[in-house]
């Protein structure tokens, strides 16, 4: 008995394993080409062991796209983005989840509809507004357009769901105000879910390429997938300088989830149990 | 209550942040007489801009050149934003490939200066035909001619010795169907890359090289003409030898160029470019030749690639930004520098008698490749692009693949024709 379950348990390691370098492959290999000189990685022979070019890359990466600006935009308006997107996002679940009004069903119904349209639909009309408004080529443009997030709501609706109304019930009668009952009764419950989330709305935002590309159009103003992408011309590309690129890139996304896996594997943790 | 005030506190700060750092550049920064032009364009390009930027600013010290660098198909999309937005948010100058040129007059025919009202016709000589047909709309210049593609067959003098062949005896492309069976049977190397199912650019040269393409002149479908059927049963001949080599893209060609699995890469005098950053290793190893011809002595001329200047008529500086273009496009010295320090090729026909063309490449073992390329020139046929370049690639692609997957080529090409007149509402021409 314990012999199956020990053959089980290298078999299901062995799987593990196996996806493990699958998944992670790509990356080393982006290292990899980030350490080496452009072209290498084409070699009949292609080396697997870092080179000795990192620095050259990354001085060369910054002198074509000025690493620190471009990482500097794209960190503030995804940080931004995901603060202001969670506050308004959160409270639409809440009200949708918890509030009984007239046609919330039909509003909640629309509001899932508008993610059925396909984006690039909504950029020509979403460019004139923000040419109307004076926004382009500025964070507003790059950060307003999009903080109401359906799928975000429905996320944290559809967790919000499960908070028991009798709480709620019970912190009216013992005479909190509704913002009171929002923020110090349902939120600290919610962290999982606000979590999950935020690494969302983030990851969305940072890997957000075709609107940064029409909003903005000066370099001071490009965020990192915009900078990474003007490294392709039609002949001429410096592989070394675009790997280093997109290693960088990686990094904050893998940073701010590790901050918040905690949170967000308890959260799934959570649902599971129940 | 505490946390509920932390939580509107970055609320309000995330605002005013927000606020503070949109900074209101405004382009009204006319000061002066000063003019403040931008330019979107991509990769080397972009440095030959600056650079002829700071030429012309010696003698135009109020105009002052401000430029973008975006990606080469991502300048395209926020050119059709704008343009479809009522010519809001564009530059001043816009660089554009020359099978786009036609398709963006058509669908916006206010959207673009007229150059010829502005005066580029007197510089008209100095360009060749095929280029000035593609900058040109119902006879009009709409782009300032800048860089060119005349095509050539980049090959592996090693792997042509090793197998005996001499690339000046190929004069045919059944020549080379016999060289590239020697040089696999002696080096195993293929002949050509070619991504199979995606991509068609050796089919597209020959097409330009035997005067035909997807359209002829007056706009009508043009895959059943029997020179694009020569020219994809050419094709299918390689590809029954085994001398194509299946490759993933652009990375793929580029891939089988370092690592000698190929030993001819035929595309566009910018290929250059390419071989010289990523094959270093191969220093000395690399000739040119022309196109083979169809027949003997036929035409060994075509042209793939290239891009010219177009200033949209949203600009608030039209005569700034012609003023500078007609200085980057007409004069010698400006292209002679595009070229020697990017690869531009330039279509400026009074820049080839200079020494950068006469002299030989050192890469290319001291062969004069740029001579070569010049000569080629006058010779290129016009290839027909319209504004529905995009639909008739995406269908003759198609067939190329249903070529390679055993069709026969003439019902191949049949059908892809009808399907571009079904999706474009275009004629096909009957032989």
């Amino acid at each position: 008995m314990s012999q199956r379950k020990l053959l089980q348990k290298i078999g299901l390691y062995a799987v593990l394993t196996v996806g493990v370098i699958i998944s992670l492959f790509p990356f080393y290999w982006a290292m990899i080409g980030a350490t080496n000189e452009s072209g290498k990685m084409f070699s009949s022979t292609p080396t697997l062991v870092p080179g000795t070019k990192l620095i050259e890359n990354i001085t060369n990466l910054n002198e074509s796209i000025g690493i620190g600006r471009v990482m500097f935009n794209s960190l503030f308006v995804a940080g931004t983005y995901t603060v202001l997107s969670l506050i308004i996002c959160t409270m639409a679940a809440y009200a949708f989840a918890k509030f009984h009004f007239k046609g919330r069903n039909v509003i909640f119904t629309i509001f899932l509809l508008s993610m059925m349209i396909p984006y690039h639909a909504t950029v020509i009309p979403l460019f004139k507004m923000m040419a109307a408004f004076g926004w382009l080529n500025t964070y507003k443009a790059l950060i307003l357009p999009n903080l109401a997030y359906p799928f975000a709501i429905f996320l944290m609706r559809q967790n919000m769901l499960a908070f028991p109304d009798a709480l709620i019930e019970a912190a009216r009668i013992d005479g909190a105000g509704e913002w009171r009952i929002f923020f110090r009764i349902v939120l600290p419950s919610m962290k999982p879910a606000l979590a999950a989330t935020a690494i969302f709305l983030f990851m969305y935002q940072w890997n957000s390429f075709l609107w940064p590309l029409i909003a903005v159009s000066s370099e001071e103003m490009y965020t990192f997938p915009v900078a990474l992408s003007s490294l392709f011309g039609l002949s001429r590309i410096d592989y070394g300088q675009v790997m280093a690129g997109v290693t960088l890139a990686t990094v904050p996304i893998i940073v701010f989830f590790l901050a918040l896996q905690r949170h967000f594997i308890s959260g799934m943790l959570g649902s599971a149990v129940k | 209550m505490r946390r509920y005030w932390n939580f509107l506190l970055l609320l309000v700060a995330s605002m005013v942040l927000l606020a503070a750092c949109s900074k209101n550049d405004s382009a009204s920064s006319d000061k002066g007489e000063k003019v403040t032009l931008t330019a979107w364009a991509w990769n080397v390009n972009v440095g030959a801009l600056k650079e002829a930027a700071k030429e012309f600013q010696q003698e135009n010290p109020n105009i002052e050149l401000k430029v973008e660098d975006i990606g080469r198909l991502d300048v395209y999309d926020k050119l059709s934003t704008g343009l479809a937005a009522g010519g809001t948010g564009l530059p001043d100058i816009v660089l554009v490939e020359d099978d786009r040129i036609h398709g963006y007059v058509e669908a916006f025919p206010k959207g673009f200066l007229n150059l010829s009202e502005k005066g580029f016709d007197k510089h008209a000589d100095h360009f060749p035909q095929f280029k000035k047909d593609l900058t040109m709309v119902d006879g009009k210049f709409y782009a300032m001619p800048f860089d060119a593609g005349p095509t050539g067959m980049f090959y592996r003098k090693d792997l042509f010795e090793k197998a005996g062949v001499k690339a000046e005896e190929i004069e045919t492309w059944d020549d080379f169907l016999e060289a590239g069976k020697k040089i696999k049977k002696a080096t195993g190397a293929y002949a050509m890359p070619l991504d199979k199912f995606k991509d068609d650019p050796i089919f597209r040269m020959m097409l330009n090289q035997l005067g035909v393409y997807y359209f002829d002149k007056d706009g009508k479908i043009d895959l059943t003409n029997p020179k694009a059927v020569q020219a994809m049963e050419m094709l299918k001949k390689f590809d029954d030898a085994k001398l194509i080599k299946d490759v993933d893209g652009w990375n793929g060609v580029v891939s089988a160029t370092v690592d000698g699995s190929v030993a001819t890469i035929p595309f566009g005098a910018w290929y250059y470019g390419t071989i010289i950053d990523q094959a270093k290793d191969t220093k000395g190893k690399w000739g040119v030749f022309l196109l083979p011809a169809f027949e003997k002595g036929g035409n060994r001329a075509a042209n793939l690639g290239g891009s010219s200047w177009m200033i949209p008529a949203s600009t608030k500086h039209p005569e700034e930004a012609y003023k500078f273009l007609e200085f980057f496009s007409t004069t010698k010295e400006i292209q002679l520098m595009a070229m020697e320090k990017y690869g531009l090729f330039p279509s400026l026909s009074t820049a080839y008698d200079s020494e950068l063309f006469t002299s030989g490449v050192e890469f290319f073992s001291g062969e004069k490749i740029w001579q070569l390329f010049a000569n080629e020139m006058k010779d290129i046929p016009t290839a027909y692009y319209t504004n529905d370049y995009s639909i008739a690639l995406d269908e003759s692609i198609k067939a190329q693949a249903d070529v390679f997957n055993g069709k026969d080529v003439k019902k191949a090409l049949k059908e892809a024709a009808e399907r571009i007149k079904a999706r474009t509402k275009r004629e096909i021409n009957r032989y």
